[in-house]
């Protein structure tokens, strides 16, 4: 496995563990209403550092035992995969801005809009690292 | 789906003292998979990655790569 495939592994396993708690403790621990989006905030702050902890160290593992492989450019099969993958992730966003809109004229609550937005962004992070790690596997 | 070109490749760096896919990947400037990639018509590379492969072996394009959609 490639040290681009390998980082890609982790940033899936990563996004799902760490929104995965986020989105349960949303629904099971937070209060709801308005002061929803304060603890939202919050917890947001936290997942958003852990990732930025956890990707940081298990890459910086990885590329340690195999530095020339980190430190290689990426070639052209690699940039299409990577063009293709944010290219399959544009359609969730595309859904979500939509569902969006219409939450907003429904007139849904900030706290709610807040973590749908959310939730579209990790959809479409989601797809894009899937799409990649599909592609790395079918033509690797 | 199959690409419509066949290679080579094996071959040749077999012919070139069993060069490995990582050798050559070095000096055509892209990684060991996507040589194993192409020699498997998994991947179809750049005009310009495809010249640099058959100047490795000295050899013109068409002796790397041959178009081979079924209907020659």
């Amino acid at each position: 496995m490639t040290f681009r495939e390998k980082t890609h592994w982790v940033a899936l396993v990563v996004m799902i563990a760490a929104f995965g708690w986020y989105f349960f403790r949303l629904h099971t621990a937070l209060p709801h209403g308005p002061g929803n989006i304060a603890a939202s905030g919050s917890l947001l702050t936290v997942v958003t550092i852990g990732i930025i902890v956890a990707m940081s160290i298990i890459i910086g593992v990885i590329a340690a035992r195999s530095p020339s492989e980190a430190h290689a450019a990426a070639d052209e099969r690699e940039r299409a995969i990577h063009w293709r993958g944010t290219h399959y992730a544009y359609y969730p966003i595309v859904l979500g801005v939509w569902l969006c809109i219409w939450m907003i004229f429904a007139g849904y609550s900030m706290p709610t809009l807040l973590n749908t937005l959310l939730a579209v962004v990790v959809s479409a992070e989601l797809v894009r690292i899937g799409a990649q790690l599909y592609l790395y596997r079918r033509d690797g | 789906m199959a690409l419509p070109f066949t290679n080579d490749i094996r071959t040749l760096r077999f012919l070139a003292g069993e060069m490995t896919q990582g050798d050559l990947g070095e000096r055509v400037g892209v990684t060991r998979q996507t040589i194993a990639a192409i020699e498997q018509g998994k991947y179809s590379p750049s005009l310009e990655v495809a010249f640099r492969i058959a100047h490795v072996f000295g050899k013109p394009l068409e002796a790397v790569f041959q178009w081979d959609d079924g209907t020659d």
